[in-house]
């Protein structure tokens, strides 16, 4: 129990270094950030507060297959991470593109109308 | 030759209103020119700004009011205007006190300047407003020790240097305290000065009480996180 809860604190502890190294080079946008300190800190609070699990485990009888979904939920989380980011790059260009298309269509608008049209 | 400053009006539905705030900023002469911003309003923004003689850029999907700011910092910048000045299209900013802010910009030294309703003046805030605002103001001083007391203030205006940086960068959501800070981080030199406001005239302030209390995680955590980031 003490080796699966440290490994729970180290991937809370990882996940929380790398959720920061991104929003520090600012991949993430503020809204999915917030979302992932918060997840980040709940997987914390898993391997502090072990009586949460037993009690999940009391309720579905699951002890030795605990650790394959664990893995498993590691992955499925770095696969939601890796999404994030790319929505936040997303939000980024599409803003980029909706401003310089606009300025554009401003620009086209005084041209047609100095060329009298 | 004659300096121009760009006023940057974001204007989501403010038909109503706009009309007026553009012949306010008219009869402060020539220098001063209006773009509006309209973030993909409903009604008759344009038509109504365009009445009036404004330069208006439509945005084509509405990008809330960090992105509309930006994309007149951005145009600004590009047509060459020396300055810039952000003023509300719904009436609560007084075009008469624009001046006041531009002023300081021109004077040397001061590269961002913010208009307060808390410095002198009998300007009234609701409660949970003021409430809120205070928690960012002693925010920042604790971060940072700048003193600020309107901290969410969107009447402001931003020196050349200040418009580069935020065409590169600029927050989206409720983007007046993080702006403030950022600056600040930037080493500009962000200054307060005393302005009179109106109540606003049409339509309601875009935070609910409801929503003040997310506002406020929100603003705090993303104000926390600026801190470490890399601009």
């Amino acid at each position: 129990m003490l080796h699966i809860r440290l490994f729970i604190g180290l991937i809370s502890v990882v996940f929380f270094v790398v959720t920061f190294e991104f929003i520090r080079k600012r991949h993430l946008r503020e809204e999915y950030a917030i979302l992932w300190l918060f997840t980040s800190s709940i997987i914390a609070a898993l391997s502090l507060w072990p009586g949460f699990v037993n009690i999940l485990s009391e309720i579905t009888g699951l002890y030795y297959i605990t650790a394959v979904l664990i893995i498993v939920f590691a992955f499925v989380i770095a696969v939601l991470m890796h999404y994030s980011i790319t929505i936040s790059k997303i939000k980024e260009m599409n803003k980029e593109l909706t401003q310089k298309c606009a300025m554009l269509e401003l620009r086209l608008r005084e041209l047609e109308r100095t060329q009298g049209r | 030759m004659q300096r121009r400053v760009a006023v940057i009006v974001p204007a989501f539905n403010e038909e109503q209103t706009i009309g007026s705030v553009i012949r306010g900023v008219k009869g402060l002469g020539a220098e001063y020119e209006v773009i509006v911003v309209n973030d993909c309003s409903g009604d008759n923004t344009t038509r109504n700004a365009e009445a009036e003689g404004a330069t208006v850029i439509e945005l084509p999907v509405n990008l809330g009011i960090g992105g509309a700011v930006q994309t007149g910092v951005k145009y600004a910048l590009a047509a060459g205007f020396d300055a810039c000045v952000q003023v509300d299209g719904d009436g609560q900013h007084p075009p008469s006190e624009i001046p006041k802010l531009v002023e300081p910009l021109f004077g040397g030294g001061v590269d961002m300047v913010v208009g307060s309703r808390f410095l002198g003046g009998t300007y009234k805030v609701p409660f949970m407003r003021a409430f809120g605002i205070r928690i960012i103001s002693l925010f920042l001083r604790a971060s940072t020790g700048v003193r600020f007391k309107d901290t969410t203030s969107g009447f402001r205006a931003f020196s050349r240097p200040v418009m580069a940086f935020f065409a590169r960068s600029y927050p989206q959501d409720y983007p007046e305290p993080e702006s403030l800070l950022m600056a600040h981080l930037k080493r500009f030199k962000v200054v307060e000065v005393a302005v009179d406001m109106n109540y606003r005239e049409h339509g309601i302030s875009s935070i609910t009480p409801f929503r003040a209390a997310y506002y406020m995680t929100k603003v705090l955590l993303a104000m926390l996180i600026d801190l470490f980031k890399e601009f």
